[in-house]
């Protein structure tokens, strides 16, 4: 039989609108006439959110304001892999799974840092479009379909830097430098 | 430029044709058949489907003919080997994804992808399924059903939203495999601005989208032997219902229908109609009375509840120009539970008022909290609770739902002799019909305003500038030296740009009319299917045939119409009037 969901709407805490309305307006009005104004409006956005996500609340007052219809939003920010659509934690991690960090072993850093974590892999979807944050909101890890430095697979991104030609002992050593550090401070 | 006419060869004979034309175009032309799936004339020309592949000589691949303009001297073969193979793959490809249950599907009937499948020769399903996940369906409308599983991204849906109703309350979502139409946040069509206008279903290929069934319901309320069952029928139904039934388009099929209400089982068989005149009644004097006392002019007409949905989203500012009169159907099921109940000694609680009409929107418009005038009017006097609270409008079904309604009971409708409404709320004019085609309300606005303002007859009652199915038309009257400017919109997009000029304050008219649907009512998503602009006309054709050979062409002279203010109502614009045929409207969450 088949199975009907009803969907209905959820609100949560993350979905609540959280950014600075004067600080919305002002990047909504510094992209006014551009080309790709809606993506300008909605990276800075994303990247004004302490959690780097956009929330469905802020998400409406940039209909509203810009004049986008929401199903356009919608459409763009599913359509990007950059953007979140749920809180992110403090630091990201991003594997890429292109062809050639596939060929390089990319799987293996992907495994690697599944179990590191204590993820279970099946809350993956192939969609690249998913992700995981630790319990302690400390990391986030996610996959690409590339991010075009093929020469230097495998690489993986850690918060907004790429390192080339990872090996699993690498990564391990980085998440610990970040882990340590943050533990001194 | 299109006037240069260029030669070019199809399939090894050779034709003229106009330069700026597509290949496909320039085939349809030349009578030669090249299937399409995703292409909509004007609407959706989006090259997604990959159907429509033509070879054309010299060109490394194949071509899209929808897209593809054609050149002078171009060599085009529509049916080779490769073509075939290369059509029939596609089509395989998207058969691949698609649910294979045809036999219960809404659309089995009317469904393009599987006409295309059968006409391409597909015979057997070669490859496995490849999406594993079943998506949820979106049942938060009222309205409409969508079922995601039986997409096939085509996009005519999202371009008619977007560039017909200019609502876009529907865009793709995700990419690649995990592409989808849907609305913001998968939140459903209800909660999104959506209209329910249907003009999606119309234009999709597939079953994706249809409308919430209501037959169910009706059966039961028809079998209850305590129920005293009423029906109404809209006036577009009566021009386009015949369709379902195997007769061409433009089959005017009144009685026929009348009788075929009658043996389902309705204890009463009316029309939407008697309160359409009411309507004009109740209208027509509250654009006398805006004149007179210098109200909120251009009034805009209240009849089509997408465009009131729109309205409350969009253009909430001018909510105050748009016309208090409730839409003829929700006239009808306030006057059937009070004035018709209390004539003939009926307890509201029991009866069941069904209407059928060509619309999905007045599924949602029966279903607004305000519509329980009825409840209110007995109220006190049958010392009703809150919880005991009755719509006016129990069930509405659409013109496909009615037509399976009468099918399954096995009535022969093609053969049946034919017979007339009940009276009296089954009484009508010649204005009433015309309500189904876009203009209609304008024009037996005007025949009645004239009358009252002039207080003498009209010779010409047919105002032919206001007929068509253009989007916009405009027409001046002349009453006794006041000259009143009208216009006339059909679809949403055209509608905003009377809108904009109306919340300017620019606005030149006294009287506009906005029909949600293209065409009007006739071209309503409730409609049968395949609904296209020759299908329309021939609709629009039928529907002022009816009006031409009614006795009675003016709502103001509709006896029962009379009889109901001389009885009840008192006056139009009077005190019961107020409570029973009149609403407000809201402002709702908008985009902007």
């Amino acid at each position: 039989m088949k199975t009907i969901k009803k969907i209905t709407l959820k609100e949560n805490d993350a979905s609540k609108a959280c950014l600075d309305k004067v600080e919305l307006d002002r990047i909504i009005s510094f992209y006014a006439g551009k080309p790709g104004r809606l993506l300008g409006i909605l990276e800075d956005a994303q990247k004004l959110n302490k959690h780097k996500y956009l929330a469905r609340g802020d998400l409406e007052y940039i209909s509203r304001k810009a004049r986008v219809p929401l199903s356009r939003i919608y459409n763009i920010i599913t359509f990007y892999a950059f953007f979140n659509l749920k809180p992110q934690g403090e630091h990201s991690i991003v594997v890429c799974r292109g062809t050639a960090c596939h060929t390089r072993g990319s799987k293996i850093l992907l495994d690697f840092l599944i179990n590191l974590f204590g993820f279970k892999e099946d809350d993956f979807s192939q969609d690249g479009k998913s992700f995981l944050t630790t319990k302690d909101n400390k990391f986030t890890v996610k996959t690409v379909a590339c991010f075009g430095q093929c020469a230097l697979a495998p690489v993986v991104e850690i918060d907004g830097n790429i390192y080339s030609r990872m090996n699993s002992e690498k990564l391990r050593k980085i998440v610990k430098g970040i882990s340590t550090l943050r533990g001194k401070k | 430029m299109s006037e240069e006419k260029i030669s070019l060869r199809i399939n090894d004979s050779v034709y003229e044709c106009d330069a700026g034309m597509t290949i496909l175009e320039a085939c349809a032309k030349a009578a030669i058949d090249i299937p399409t799936l995703c292409y909509l004339k004007d609407i959706n020309q989006e090259a997604a489907c990959s159907i429509c592949l033509v070879e054309v000589k010299g060109a490394k691949a194949l071509v899209r003919s929808c897209v593809t303009p054609v050149r002078k001297d171009m060599e085009i073969f529509t049916n080779t080997p490769r073509v075939r193979k290369a059509r029939r793959m596609n089509l395989e490809l998207l058969l691949a994804g698609h649910p294979k249950d045809c036999l219960v599907c809404d659309r089995n009937q009317s469904c393009e992808l599987r006409k295309l499948a059968f006409d391409m020769g597909v015979r057997d399903v070669r490859f496995p399924k490849t999406t594993k996940t079943e998506l949820p369906l979106d049942t938060t409308s009222v309205s409409l059903t969508r079922d995601p599983n039986k997409c096939i991204l085509c996009g005519r849906c999202v371009s008619v939203c977007s560039a017909i109703q200019s609502v876009k309350a529907i865009d793709f979502s995700g990419r690649g495999k995990s592409s989808k139409i849907t609305t913001f946040f998968d939140s459903g069509l209800a909660n999104s601005v959506c209209v329910n206008c249907g003009q999606c279903l119309l234009v999709c290929p597939t079953g994706a989208i249809t409308e919430k069934n209501a037959t169910g319901g009706v059966w039961a309320a028809l079998s209850d032997p305590k129920k005293f069952v009423i029906v109404e029928v809209a006036p577009a139904v009566r021009a386009a219902i015949g369709e379902e039934f195997g007769l061409p388009a433009g089959s005017l099929v009144t009685a026929k229908l009348a009788q075929s209400l009658r043996k389902l089982g309705f204890d009463k068989v009316f029309d939407t109609q008697f309160s359409a005149d009411l309507t004009i009644m109740e209208e027509g004097y509250e654009l006398i009375d805006r004149i007179k006392n210098k109200g909120s002019l251009p009034l805009i007409t209240s009849c089509s509840p997408g465009w009131i949905k729109f309205a409350e989203h969009f253009y909430s500012g001018i909510l105050e120009h748009i016309s208090s009169c409730k839409s003829p159907q929700q006239m009808f099921g306030a006057i059937a539970k009070t004035y018709y109940a209390r004539k003939f000694n009926l307890d509201p609680r029991n009866m069941v008022v069904v209407s059928i009409m060509p619309c999905t929107a007045k599924k949602f418009e029966a279903l607004r909290p305000e519509m329980k005038s009825a409840f209110d009017y007995w109220k006190d006097e049958l010392n009703l609770k809150e919880s005991e609270a009755f719509y006016d409008v129990d069930f509405v079904l659409t013109t496909r739902e009615a037509s399976r309604l009468i099918k399954e009971a096995g009535i022969n409708f093609i053969n049946l002799p034919g017979e007339d409404f009940d009276e009296p709320l089954g009484i009508s004019t010649g204005a009433a019909v015309i309500f189904g085609a876009t203009g209609g309300v304008m024009e037996a606005a005007l025949r009645t305003a004239y009358e009252v303002l002039c207080g003498r007859q009209l010779e010409k009652i047919d105002f032919f500038g206001l007929r068509g199915l253009e989007g916009i038309k405009v027409a001046e009257v002349d009453i006794d030296g006041l000259k009143l400017k009208v216009a006339v919109a059909s679809s949403l997009s055209k509608a905003r740009l009377l809108l904009d000029e109306v919340k300017e304050g620019k606005s030149p008219y006294a009287f506009i009319e906005i029909m949600t649907c293209p065409g009007g009512c006739l071209g309503g998503a409730g409609q049968p299917i395949p609904t296209d602009n020759e299908i329309r006309l021939k609709r629009m054709e039928a529907i002022y045939r009816e009006d031409k050979s009614k006795s009675i062409r003016k709502s103001h002279e509709n006896p029962a119409v009379r009889e109901l203010y001389k009885e009840f109502l008192g006056q139009p614009l009077g005190e019961k009037s107020h409570h029973l045929l009149h609403t407000h409207y809201k402002q709702k969450e908008g985009e902007f």
